[in-house]
């Protein structure tokens, strides 16, 4: 990873097989050739990143170019870091071993809140400054992608260009700018920025004044020319048959979090639960048909040798051809000796005979996510499942020998009362009932339910983005309350972090004043906040009033309805009036139907697409 | 293609290397590497029977990390014959250089039949010289090497690793001390090269300074022998 002999360093750090790179199906190109050098950055670990699709799809998709190569850069783990730090070991790209600073463009994916501070560090680490202002003609631009960048305002000011949207076509109209204007030597920094602010979907920070009402909220994005977008709409692809999509994965040597084939069935969702941001940023639905994913599964097969396909999508029973889908597949893949898995069942479509076509998949257990307690607060999340369609998919659950159920669900949400606490601890037992209630020899042996309760965040570009986060007090109490309830020894319970939580809700919902907070977290030595063992809530609390920013205002102050959000700045399709309606049906508990049923009028169809379900 | 019996599961061996940045996955990580090169390669696979169908290998003498290899041996269980030369050249069509296969054969001898491992040790310390080169020697092939282990019951004990060392060689190339090593790789005693590091780090003071970019020292695994010390194969 650099030109240094640093075979002692890694052989005195943990798993040092995460800095290696020279992977099978790695992209090594001829540097001479090449006009732009590419660093996609992923802020987490090698084994994080190597699972992550957008990247496998953006890796590919970049280097289709023969202008541009895209190598790849993760965080090091702290003992690396430190190794680095004591040794002066710029962070390098993994195919070519070139320190970043010396790339054209450094792009970030940004996934997870927390992984903001991994962020800065990286930046750190390749001595590139942080802050966009501080960048000189020598820095490469510094980009944002990612669910993250919704509402990118919290580390805006970090970056020079950010991408709205999905990457696939966008990133390369930003690497071929760059190229004409280096080659027709139009390029200066700032030039380059005014220019990519007018590609569709990229958003620079830079260019937008944001001022303050005396009361702390926001008063108006105001962009500096008038030639570059009020408000940058997030960028789609319209067919997902004809989208590039990788035929060769990068082979980990080391084990990675999802170490296997994934095939993206379909963008979207037709379901609009009211707490799921995913649900609307991914709008509209557009699918890819069953002859192309059998196609590429076949060529990922044999240029990986994985043994595992799994079809990815935010609920894949809504997959409007999956029985076709898993039919082509299953021609070929028992003999091949590859199983399929099919995360994100719904619980109300899950059948036999899904089951039984995964049944070549590991033993053990099921996943469902009722996500509340009682029918009255599913109604309003829109979660539209009911009890019944818990009991029978546990049913099928138990005849099929799986003997562990593991089961989803929220704290906090708007609404909640201690009865729909208790209906989660009273869910568990009937499912554990249900169990009993099934004759010896049809039930497999043993049984296991997982209760996991997250805190919820109220997420941008939902129905609940107005909606306050519950003080910790208050989490902590309904977390304590469930404990009780819970009585049932078979029965195992665990929750997230409300700490964790409420920064999560203070990054996803925060503006532009809380860059000053998180470049003094990194400037002390923050990074992976993401993983438990380096989220220290204390520093958090502590950076903040250091800069002063209030946390409550961010969280359980919720925000006006007539207020500017901060992620005003973003149009993801689903208009604000949509969002509204269902905010007031939510409160009415009154549940919306599919996108298939009826068209709900989110207006995310204005964006185009092919394949999919609005008219 | 040349199919003699389509019925009998068979055994091919792969002589192969794992150098360079290789050497910094571990034994585990190297199998599951392994299962799925051969899988793209399309050979005529022996799959585990039951619910969760593998391919079978076997791989003799796991090196540890921080060791690279010129010598490495894994069994491929096939279904059917198939040419060497074939399956050399499908394999490394499927892998990457520093992770080749040198030579593709259907074996005669067992992977127990490999007794002894011989090991290039290269040592570069700010000490260094033809005399401490050969005090290193005399180290090791004294009566008593001692090295602390860990035992089943996890506790620390000093044992004699002396018999697990069947020669040494040393010498001084001007700026770095090479052992070269020949210990036991028997499992029942196979003996790890890196304490012989430890035991030489005790005895001479060597590789002390704490700069990892001044002082180092790396290992590789280089031939492999039979009992009668003629090469395994």
């Amino acid at each position: 990873m650099s030109e240094k002999n640093i075979s002692s360093i890694l052989k005195s750090v943990a798993k040092p097989g995460r800095y290696i790179g020279g992977e099978f199906n790695q992209i090594i190109k001829n540097k001479e050739n090449i006009k732009c050098r590419f660093a996609f950055c992923f802020p987490d670990t090698y084994e994080i990143g190597m699972s992550n699709l957008g990247v496998r799809i953006l890796y590919d998709c970049l280097n289709k170019s023969e202008d541009i190569w895209c190598e790849r850069v993760y965080a090091p783990w702290t003992d690396m870091k430190e190794k680095m730090q004591e040794y002066s070991i710029p962070l390098c790209a993994i195919e070519s071993g070139d320190p970043l600073k010396s790339f054209d463009i450094v792009g970030f994916s940004l996934h997870y809140e927390l992984c903001y501070t991994t962020v800065l560090a990286m930046l750190k680490l390749a001595n590139i400054p942080v802050w966009s202002k501080d960048r000189g003609e020598d820095c490469p631009i510094i980009l944002a992608g990612g669910p993250c960048v919704f509402n990118v305002e919290p580390v805006a000011d970090f970056f020079d260009v950010v991408n709205v949207g999905e990457g696939e076509q966008m990133l390369l109209d930003i690497s071929n700018l760059y190229i004409k204007m280096k080659e027709e030597e139009k390029y200066s920094r700032e030039s380059f920025l005014h220019e990519v602010a007018k590609i569709n979907g990229v958003y620079v920070p830079s260019l937008y004044d944001v001022s303050y009402n005396p009361d702390g909220t926001i008063k108006e994005y105001k962009p500096k020319y008038s030639d570059i977008p009020t408000r940058i709409t997030k960028r789609i692809v319209e067919d997902m048959d004809t989208a590039p999509y990788p035929e060769k994965f990068v082979m980990p040597y080391i084990e990675t979090v999802h170490d296997r084939i994934v095939l993206e069935t379909y963008r979207g969702c037709i379901r609009g639960c009211r707490f799921c941001q995913a649900g609307m940023i991914y709008r509209p639905i557009r699918e890819k048909s069953p002859e192309t994913l059998n196609k590429l599964a076949k060529c990922l097969y044999e240029n990986t040798g994985y043994d595992e396909i799994s079809l990815i999508s935010l609920s894949i029973s809504d997959y409007s051809r999956l029985p076709e889908l898993t039919d082509k597949l299953l021609s070929w893949t028992d003999e091949a000796k590859v199983s399929l898995s099919l995360p994100s069942l719904r619980i109300d479509s899950f059948s036999e005979e899904l089951m039984k076509k995964v049944s070549s998949v590991r033993t053990g257990g099921l996943t469902f996510a009722p996500e509340a307690g009682t029918q009255r607060l599913r109604d309003v999340i829109n979660k539209n499942v009911t009890e019944e369609d818990l009991m029978r998919a546990v049913n099928i659950a138990f005849r099929g020998g799986k003997s562990n159920v593991k089961l989803y669900f929220m704290n906090g949400l708007p609404t909640e009362t201690n009865e729909d606490i208790k209906g989660i601890s009273d869910l568990a037992k009937n499912v554990i009932e249900a169990y009993f209630a099934l004759p010896k020899q049809e039930r497999p042996r043993g049984i296991g339910v997982t209760v996991s309760v997250a805190c919820f965040v109220p997420k941008p570009f939902t129905p609940f983005q107005w909606e306050k986060q519950d003080s910790m007090e208050e989490l902590k109490r309904k977390q304590q309350y469930l404990k009780e309830c819970i009585t049932d020894k078979r029965i195992k319970y665990n929750y997230h972090d409300a700490e964790v939580s409420r920064i999560e809700a203070v990054l996803a919902r925060g503006d532009r004043r809380l860059a000053k907070a998180i470049a003094l977290l990194v400037e002390e030595g923050a990074m992976l906040d993401a993983w438990e063992e380096y989220f220290d809530y204390g520093k958090w609390i502590d950076a903040f009033s250091r800069t002063g920013v209030d946390p409550d205002f961010y969280t359980v102050r919720g925000f006006g309805l007539d207020e500017v959000l901060p992620w005003d700045i973003i149009d993801c399709g689903v208009t604000k009036e949509y969002l509204r309606r269902e905010r007031d049906r939510a409160y009415a508990e009154k549940t919306t139907p599919s996108c298939m049923e009826q068209c709900n009028g989110c207006g995310a169809n204005k964006l185009g697409g092919k394949n999919r379900w609005c008219k | 293609m040349v199919q003699v019996d389509s019925n009998t599961p068979l055994n091919i061996r792969i002589k192969f290397k794992k150098v360079g940045s290789l050497q910094y996955i571990s034994h585990l990580d190297l199998v599951r590497t392994m299962s799925k090169i051969i899988v793209r390669s399309k050979l005529p696979l022996w799959y585990t029977e039951g619910f969760n169908p593998k391919p079978k290998m076997v791989f003799a003498a796991p090196l540890s990390i921080g060791t690279e290899s010129l010598t490495e041996f894994c069994d491929i269980r096939l279904n059917e014959r198939v040419s060497e030369e074939f399956v050399k050249e499908a394999i490394n069509n499927n892998t990457t250089k520093e992770l080749e296969v040198i030579e593709a054969y259907y074996p005669e001898t067992k992977l127990t039949d490999m007794k002894w491992l011989s090991y290039d040790i290269l040592i570069k310390t700010d000490s260094a010289d033809a005399e401490l080169a050969a005090k290193c020697v005399k180290t090791l092939m004294s009566d008593k090497v001692l090295v602390e282990k860990t035992n089943k019951n996890k506790e620390t004990v000093t044992v004699n690793i002396r018999e697990q060392i069947k020669s040494i060689e040393g010498s001084f190339d001007g700026e770095n001390i090479l052992l070269r090593c020949v210990l036991s790789a028997e499992s029942s005693s196979f003996l790890n090269p890196e304490y012989l590091i430890k035991v030489l780090k005790r005895e001479h003071g060597i590789l002390s300074c704490g700069d990892l970019l001044r002082e180092y020292y790396s290992i590789s695994r280089i031939i492999a022998y039979k009992a009668d010390m003629t090469e395994f194969k």
